[in-house]
């Protein structure tokens, strides 16, 4: 991109309660259906008529009225980044039940086992692969196919990483075909992994990706969050390995987006990634909010790392922070870009970004941080006239 | 629990178990304050009572409550020890969980009966043992950050001493069995070479958490090669060594000799495949083959590690498992 500091979104954005009821087919309070007016409003959406309707309906919705509640929420959440007046946009996941389960519901080869602890009173639903993973059919050209229709602005599509996929996964499949094979157990489970990892990528993943190159995408952002999950040199190898492979050969831009992770561990690998034009990494969490640059900016000592290790793509700086309401003033955002600058010595390598998506915020605050981030953008871009 | 080739062979579970679907229900609903504190207790005690059953009718030779209030391993002395705030959530080890950090930040004060307090013991059977699951001390120190004692050391000597009055509360009570955890003694992503001075603190630590207590007790490592920490873990003042079989090599552990008990930890609690009975039958067989060429040891058969990764309906299965291959090696051994 041309511009100097683009400014992006991450990942999802909160789903309103009108997509989220409206989609299971639950009736809707006033004051919910009163939301979506207002924002449509603000966001200045054509027809909201036809959204009221269906919100309005007491019988049960039909699956055109559902598919249409997709469309309408990704409608609203593409106009939100635009207004908010972000260079990149996507349809903050509106059309996803959730990053894992939206892909492994839609391959063949998984079972869901139900939920299991994550931490405290928190669970989440994991599946197991019971038979060698099979594509049939897409799971994210459609979101992305009508977000290319409605906007202007550069695209990027969001994708689950392999690598995240498997780590989160059981691995019935290929454990028991791995179990006559090999004797000792480490070994034999070192093995289904990798067999269960390179299988989803041929089968499912590039297939995909294939897929949405031909539907028109040129960005697309690998999710990664399990990352440095095993930090171990033959587990940081193996996941490098995956992104190679998952990316290989393909005429795209890609990226990768790793959070609350080990940056330490992935630093050291991150220059062994081809094909990857910028890593988003979080850091505006672990920082100071006074404005101001040097000493002040604690939560960025990290980005050295990526340096000195030879990182060379540029980076999705993370300068708002995901988890708290604290609405980032333009000069805060400002000052965090000025100073990864003079980390890394060439602003054209920095992409103005959230520290991941900002789903656990309301639109309200989401809306309020997104503008100011814009704004110290441009803040940051004055200081280069 | 008979006497075979071997002084003693049992089975039990090795920590936390998951919660059933009920339980897992109530507290999300409690989370989202749309239940109140007593449905939650209810929850608790009745899912305690499902899975104790779900043990004894297995056949296991030590029962647990499943420890369904431990938030994580540490939580209970995260939240009850004086000089300790609960600190943000920290990666539990290469797994896809999360415990909230210790951090010391005065003298750590203990009030006895910590864990006696949760230990439902309301609802264990009378006529099976019962077994009691404590963070290890190196553990509990390793995942604390330390902002008061002057060295890990020191901590984990202060942490051992604590232990000491849970465990001797515990078997008060009538705990037959305490297992004390330590991942961290074993977990080495980086495979950093572990000191000769390490181990001997931690077998000192050790020796000042069972000092004077009139319980079996084992150290249970997991998440890491066993083999790491041979053979001076032989000397630990435990009475059983705890195995997980799932990240320890084979042919390293055959080399070894053992003079104390073991517990194998055969069955995977990091993967919902269900283990062929026989292959854990034959694959322990050889092991004690291997390491007991005396066969004057005791044995126990156990998962690896916590069974709380996996969702209860297969949990139960593993248990079911884990009784079977303890009775097909008692046959095979006598």
């Amino acid at each position: 991109m041309d511009k100097l500091f683009p400014t992006q979104e991450i990942g999802s954005l909160a789903k309103p309660a009108w997509r989220v009821k409206g989609y299971r087919g639950e009736p809707l309070s006033k004051e919910e259906i009163a939301e979506a007016v207002s924002w449509g409003k603000r966001l200045d959406i054509e027809n909201l008529e036809g959204l009221i309707e269906i919100l309005k309906k007491k019988k049960e919705r039909t699956s055109e009225d559902r598919r249409a509640l997709l469309q309408w929420s990704a409608k609203f959440v593409i106009r939100f980044f635009e207004v908010a007046g972000l260079d990149v946009v996507f349809d903050g996941e509106q059309w996803r039940s959730e990053m894992y389960e939206h892909v492994i519901r839609n391959v063949d080869g998984f079972k869901f086992l139900g939920y299991v602890k994550s931490f405290d009173y928190r669970y989440f639903n994991k599946a197991t692969c019971i038979d060698k993973p099979k594509y049939v059919k897409s799971f994210y050209v459609e979101e992305f196919a009508f977000t290319r229709e409605n906007t202007e602005k550069m695209v990027k599509v969001p994708f689950t990483g392999p690598y995240t996929l498997v780590d989160w996964t059981f691995n019935e499949y290929y454990e028991r075909k791995a179990g006559g094979k090999i004797k000792d157990f480490k070994q034999r489970k070192t093995a289904a992994r990798r067999e269960f990892l390179f299988d989803l990528i041929k089968e499912v993943i590039r297939p995909e990706i294939s897929c949405l190159i031909e539907a028109g995408a040129k960005w697309i952002q690998i999710d990664e969050p399990a990352a440095t999950t095993n930090p171990s040199t033959e587990e940081m190898e193996l996941f490098a390995e995956a992104f190679n492979e998952t990316v290989k050969g393909f005429n795209c831009t890609f990226s990768l987006h790793n959070c609350y992770s080990n940056y330490k561990v992935l630093a050291k690998y991150a220059s062994q990634l081809r094909n990857c034009s910028q890593l988003a990494l979080e850091f505006a969490n672990r920082d100071s909010r006074q404005a101001g640059r040097g000493e002040t900016r604690v939560g960025y000592k990290e980005l050295k790392f990526f340096e000195d290790h030879g990182f060379r793509g540029k980076y999705g700086l993370g300068v708002v922070d995901v988890h708290t309401d604290f609405v980032e003033p333009p000069e805060l955002i400002r000052d965090r870009i000025l100073h990864a600058v003079s980390i890394v010595d060439d602003s054209s390598r920095i992409y103005v970004s959230t520290d991941c998506g900002l789903r656990t915020r309301t639109w309200e605050i989401s809306f309020a941080k997104l503008k100011n981030m814009v704004f110290g953008a441009e803040l940051a871009r004055k200081g280069f006239l | 629990m008979r006497e075979v080739g071997l002084k003693m062979l049992g089975c039990y579970v090795t920590g936390i178990l998951p919660r059933p679907k009920e339980l897992i229900e109530t507290t999300r609903a409690y989370d989202r304050k749309r239940v109140g504190k007593e449905e939650l207790e209810k929850a608790f005690k009745e899912a305690t009572v499902k899975v104790i059953e779900a043990q004894t009718s297995a056949g296991l030779s030590y029962v647990t409550d499943g420890m369904f209030q431990w938030q994580d391993l540490l939580r209970p002395f995260t939240e009850n020890l004086g000089g300790i705030k609960i600190g943000a959530l920290a990666r539990w080890f290469n797994n896809n969980t999360f415990y909230r950090k210790p951090i010391v930040s005065g003298e750590i004060l203990h009030k006895k009966g910590i864990t006696v307090e949760m230990a439902n013991m309301e609802c264990l059977p009378r006529n099976v043992p019962w077994k009691a699951v404590l963070p290890a001390p190196y553990t509990l120190t390793k995942l604390s950050e330390n902002h008061f004692y002057k060295n890990e050391t020191a901590l984990m000597f202060r942490y051992a001493e604590i232990l000491r009055e849970e465990i001797r509360s515990l078997a008060e009570k009538g705990f037959k069995y305490v297992q004390l955890s330590d991942p961290a003694l074993v977990y080495n992503p980086f495979k950093d070479p572990i000191s000769r001075d390490t181990l001997t603190d931690v077998k000192n630590a050790l020796g000042k958490a069972v000092k004077g207590v009139a319980v079996r007790v084992c150290l249970q490592t997991f998440f890491g090669d066993f083999t790491q920490i041979l053979p001076e873990a032989l000397d630990f003042p435990v009475d059983n060594l705890g195995i997980d079989l799932y990240e320890t090599s084979f042919e390293k552990l055959k080399e070894f000799t053992f003079n104390k008990g073991v517990a194998l930890g055969l069955v995977d609690a990091r993967s919902s495949l269900l283990e062929d009975e026989r292959e854990l039958t034959t694959v322990a067989k050889e092991l004690i083959e291997s390491i007991y060429p005396s066969k004057t040891c005791d044995v126990f058969i156990c998962p690896n590690c916590d069974l709380e990764f996996l969702p209860w309906e297969r949990a139960k299965e593993k248990i079911k498992i884990v009784a079977k291959v303890a009775k097909n090696l008692q046959k095979e051994l006598s």
